[in-house]
């Protein structure tokens, strides 16, 4: 369990993470989502005691980081996939990180068969791909055994067949009823991974609910419904108060209404339907409602505001 | 990418000695590892060696061509650390890269993140990178003495380690290397990054002392003795080559192991300063 109470930090006259207050409980994937420059990164840092916030607190398992006897069983951290001596091997890192706990060198085998690194451990990681450099960070994430694990763009440059490993392998270490945190700007990813959703957007939490519940919150998600008597359905839909606009003949976009409460009134009323969809990714839509006015760095106007299945048009270096 | 097949197995409790040795000892023992699996320092330490072995065996070689005094002899233990100025560079070098490497690869997060006590892992970095030093220079020494044996016997060269002067020469030279090494390790934690931590050092040892050195004002004749190497240094020099220095500088002549007193003052006080800034800065 994480908990955060008033977490701030201030560079300069910046604040990069302003009273940030929530829990992550053990369990469940809680997904930490929000625009590059949201604090997201910092706010890792400051859990893992490798940042000191300028004011507020933060606490793993009930205690500051640094106070932990042997913080790699506590919690394990994926912070920076290059936070790695470059001219150092992938098993030979893993071993002097163990050596800081004690940690048996066979417990090295096994993470780095784990994280399908065993072809690649005797090689320097200078040479590593962004993919394998994840790898190596999980494999010392996981290197303790911990019962919190905090992985910052865990699937950041990981080819699908390792977002997939990544995605269950979260879900698996949440099933054991550890406390899996884990950071990305992808909603799409997140919709797939998480349970729980922290958003953030300039350094302050905007959202902290489960994913479910965020995406019910998003206003303007949209059912596209297709009928050979759309007029009579529009009616229909109107007179039970909700939105609807049609684009073309035969065609409805309904808002403040569920595919499923559409389809069940159009059966009572016996009107025949020859499609109805939920447009968009809907969490992309809500994360996209929440962050609009938090986003640091605004791209000059590329089509946000429906940004179905696209990149949000956010841009900018991260930390 | 090869394929990624076990499902991930967990055992609670996993092969781990956490109770049995200290915060310390782990810490000395996980840069212990590092510092032997990096290329760099390998090279650094083999670089020392052939540096002051060439440059004794230089040094004998070059003193029988030009014997000036047939009649006197030369101490040994002056002839093995021939080489201490160019050999002090390179360990300057090895102890700036041991922290600073560190910083510009990243691995310093992940080190912090796994010994949060930071202040241990200087300690440890400290007690390792003195440790090899040490030896390497003994070894280094007892080469050199091997190596330049074909002309002691023209030289009247001979190591009486029962002479206290030869004692504090042979001696002297692993202490003075050390320390250098670490007044470099220092700066390279108080200024974090390579190549201002090396330019620092470098500078400081080659280019500021000696330069100062030859200013004639009072206030910097003053100052001078007291610098790092020229301090330090002095337990490397024979009573004559002692006298010499002092012949020509007008300062203070810091007897020798005062001066290396006065090295390792300059290495505690930049030491302090970086474990304290390491405590309060982000990493």
């Amino acid at each position: 369990m994480i908990e955060t109470h008033g977490l701030t930090k201030r560079y300069g006259s910046t604040t990069a993470v302003d009273h940030m207050s929530f829990t992550v409980q053990p369990g469940l994937v809680t997904g930490f989502l929000g625009p590059n420059g949201a604090g997201k990164s910092t706010t890792m840092r400051m859990i893992v005691g490798l940042d000191s916030p300028t004011d507020g607190k933060v606490t793993v398992n009930g205690r500051r980081y640094s106070e932990h006897r042997a913080p790699l069983h506590e919690v394990g951290a994926l912070l920076d996939a290059k936070a790695v001596h470059t001219g150092r091997t992938a098993r030979n890192h893993l071993r002097a990180m163990a050596a800081t706990h004690g940690i048996a060198t066979k417990r090295v085998d096994e993470v780095v068969e784990m994280t399908g690194l065993a072809t690649v451990a005797d090689k320097r990681v200078g040479g590593f791909s962004l993919g394998m450099g994840q790898r190596l960070g999980i494999a010392s994430a996981l290197l303790g055994d911990p019962q919190t694990l905090i992985l910052d763009e865990p699937v950041n440059g990981l080819d699908p067949e390792g977002v997939l490993w990544v995605r269950n392998l979260t879900k698996y270490l949440a099933s054991q009823g550890r406390t899996v945190f884990l950071s990305s700007h992808l909603m799409s990813e997140m919709a797939l991974t998480a349970d729980h959703l922290i958003v953030v957007g300039r350094g302050r939490v905007l959202a902290d609910a489960p994913v479910s519940d965020v995406i019910a919150g998003a206003h303007g998600s949209k059912v596209r419904v297709r009928s050979p008597r759309a007029d009579d359905l529009e009616e229909l839909l109107r007179r039970s108060g909700a939105g609807v606009t049609s684009a073309e003949a035969g065609l409805l976009e309904v808002t403040g209404r569920t595919a499923e409460q559409i389809g069940d009134s159009a059966a009572a009323a016996r009107l025949p339907l020859h499609e109805l969809t939920t447009v968009g990714s809907s969490l992309e839509d809500a994360y996209l409602q929440l962050t609009a006015d938090e986003v640091e760095y605004h791209s000059t106007q590329v089509g946000i505001p429906t940004a179905t299945g696209a990149e949000p048009a956010i841009q900018g270096a991260s930390r | 990418m090869s394929a990624i097949t076990a499902t991930p197995t967990f055992t609670r409790s996993i092969p781990s000695n956490i109770g049995r040795q200290t915060w310390f000892a782990r810490s000395v023992r996980a840069e212990w590892i590092k510092f032997w699996t990096v290329r760099s320092t390998v090279w650094t330490l083999v670089a020392t060696v052939v540096v002051m072995v060439g440059i004794s065996v230089l040094a004998a070689w070059g003193s029988t061509v030009e014997a000036v005094d047939p009649g006197s002899s030369m101490n040994t233990a002056q002839l093995l650390s021939a080489g201490y100025q160019v050999a002090q560079l390179v360990v300057a070098v090895l102890g700036v890269l041991t922290i600073t490497g560190e910083y510009s690869t990243g691995m310093i997060r992940s080190t912090f993140a796994a010994v949060p006590r930071r202040v241990n892992v200087l300690a440890a970095k400290v007690l390792v990178l003195s440790a090899v030093v040490l030896a390497v220079s003994v070894v280094s020494m007892a080469l050199s003495y091997v190596a330049t044996l074909p002309w002691q016997d023209e030289l009247g060269a001979k190591l009486d380690l029962t002479d206290p002067e030869t004692l504090r020469m042979t001696v002297g030279l692993p202490l003075y290397l050390m320390a250098i090494a670490l007044f470099a390790f220092a700066l390279g934690a108080l200024l974090r990054h390579s190549a201002a931590a090396l330019t620092a050092v470098i500078a400081m040892l080659l280019v500021v002392e000696n330069v100062l050195m030859i200013i004639p004002l009072r206030a910097i004749e003053l100052i001078s003795p007291f610098l790092p190497s020229t301090a330090g240094r002095r337990v490397l020099f024979d009573t004559e080559m002692l006298t010499a220095t002092d012949a020509v500088t007008a300062g203070t002549g810091l007897a020798p192991w005062v001066g290396f007193g006065v090295l390792m003052v300059w290495v505690l006080a930049l030491g302090a300063v970086a474990a304290v800034l390491l405590r309060r800065r982000d990493a």
